[in-house]
């Protein structure tokens, strides 16, 4: 198998024990507060009484510092390379990059799905995968949402041990990647991990280094000035942010669960 | 995938399509419209369209000055419940303000809140808005949008308030994030922090910040001269 013949997988492989070791361990001693659904017409959901911070943040000096480095990193060299190369590339084009390394990832959602026991998500998610890669072209174009009316499922292993009633943890700002859960990350982790086969178009760190970073500008490129906006209009961007990526992430689950339910 | 596996798994997918969309027409189906009040997406789409029309006049678009900024303010406070918004925003700290505090306050956010969203009407490219669907629950409602830009498309929901007969809008939520909510967390670490003082302190430093921002940007020659 192309996993074993790899040594580097082996210690990443450990790497990813440890964190879920670690995940897993974690999970019974914090409960995150991830509660009922998300209704905009309760009153709840305005609660009024919030003493304590929504969010367990233990970490907050260090995401903070990695937070200003992400910010910089942004401005100084992500932004710069992604303009020109929105200014080199078409939208349409762009957009054909995103679609095809979004197809590359059904397989993980679809095994995500099957591990949520969301079954008809994971038909969604293979119809999907099986139309984009012939229709539309090895997964550039996306004739599933477009013409068949199958919208994206979104399925990750932080989601799925999130179900599994595996609290968040506590929220990371990891650098270059940005918000996150510790339990989030390891399952990114591992979701790549499951990918490897996918990457062995190349053994080489930097050729796969270099796929990653065309992924990251490109998407980049297709954001251009939404955190812009959100840092000019926030007092305190970082916990602008951090708000922004719990109640995101919360709309992104619910609506799967609303899909599924009714 | 070879030509066989592709012919089992096909009908499949055919079936997987038909429940995906019979899915799709029950949650349509199943929205609630009461007829005893008002519609809230009736009375929201004049008000988008009136918006929309001020923003694709290409004087109004041109004028460093934004002279005529005022009309979109004017529209905005008969569909935008401010004062609403307002006391959301402070969640607890509300009730602990005096009158005059609390219009002074609403008065500061709606200044924010103008500022903010002014800034952006240069942007403005011809985006269209569409309406998706609505929710009523007691004198609450919310309506659901899709703003269509060249590339993506974002949602956006109204939550509103009916106060007499017109449903006034008190948050707006941008891809699932709730512009009260995102404010209320910030301004909770900051009255922890600074108290209401501070917190009055911040928003007249961030007003003055945009002002300077906005009389830069009027400085400048205009992008389309």
């Amino acid at each position: 198998m192309q996993i074993m013949a790899r040594t580097s997988a082996v210690p990443a492989f450990l790497a990813c024990l440890v964190l879920l070791a670690l995940v897993l361990f974690n999970a019974g001693l914090v409960h995150a507060a991830e509660g009922g659904d998300v209704d905009f017409l309760s009153d709840d959901f305005y609660e009024e009484e919030p003493e304590t911070i929504s969010v367990y943040d233990p970490l907050e000096p260090m995401n903070r510092a990695i937070f200003t480095f992400n910010d910089r990193a942004y401005f100084w060299v992500l932004k710069p390379v992604a303009k020109g190369y929105a200014y080199v590339l078409p939208w349409e084009i762009r957009g054909c990059v995103n679609n095809f390394f979004n197809n590359l990832q059904e397989p993980v959602r679809f095994v995500n799905c099957l591990l949520q026991a969301r079954f008809s998500d994971a038909g969604r998610v293979l119809a999907r995968f099986l139309i984009n890669s012939t229709g539309g072209v090895f997964g550039l174009a996306d004739p599933a949402t477009r013409d068949l009316d199958i919208p994206p499922v979104e399925a990750s292993l932080g989601e799925t041990l999130g179900r599994w009633g595996v609290g968040d943890g506590f929220y990371l700002v990891m650098p270059l990647f940005g918000s996150t859960t510790l339990r989030d990350f390891s399952g990114t982790v591992v979701d790549a991990l499951a990918m490897t086969p996918y990457y062995s178009w190349s053994d080489d760190f930097v050729v796969n280094a270099g796929i990653y970073a065309e992924k990251e500008v490109n998407k980049i490129s297709l954001h251009l000035g939404e955190y812009e906006d959100l840092k000019e209009l926030s007092f305190d961007p970082y916990v602008s942010l951090r708000n922004a990526y719990f109640q995101y992430r919360r709309r992104m689950r619910d609506e799967d669960v609303f899909f599924e339910g009714e | 995938m070879n030509g066989e596996s592709m012919k089992r798994i096909h009908p499949l997918i055919l079936a997987l399509l038909l429940t995906g969309s019979l899915l799709l027409v029950a949650s349509a189906a199943g929205g609630t419209t009461t007829s005893a009040v008002p519609d809230p997406t009736a009375q929201m789409q004049p008000f988008v369209a009136r918006i929309t029309n001020l923003l694709q006049n290409e004087d109004f678009r041109n004028d460093p000055r934004c002279e005529r900024c005022q009309q979109i303010i004017d529209i905005a406070k008969e569909h935008f419940d401010f004062r609403e918004m307002s006391k959301r925003v402070l969640g607890r700290q509300w009730r602990k303000l005096s009158p005059e505090e609390k219009d002074r306050f609403v008065t500061l956010f709606t200044r924010l809140l103008q500022y903010a969203y002014i800034g952006k009407i240069k942007d403005y490219a011809g985006q269209q808005v569409e309406f998706t669907g609505q929710r009523i629950k007691g004198k609450r409602a919310e309506v659901k949008t899709l703003l269509v830009d060249r590339d993506k498309t974002i949602p956006v929901s109204y939550i509103m308030l009916l106060k007499g007969d017109q449903w006034m809008t008190y948050d707006v939520v941008v891809e699932g994030v709730s512009l009260v909510r995102n404010y209320m967390e910030q301004f909770r670490e900051i009255l922890r922090k600074e108290k209401y003082a501070g917190l009055v302190k911040r928003l007249e430093e961030k007003i003055h910040q945009l002002e300077q921002e906005k009389m830069q940007e009027m400085a400048k020659p205009s992008r389309a001269g």
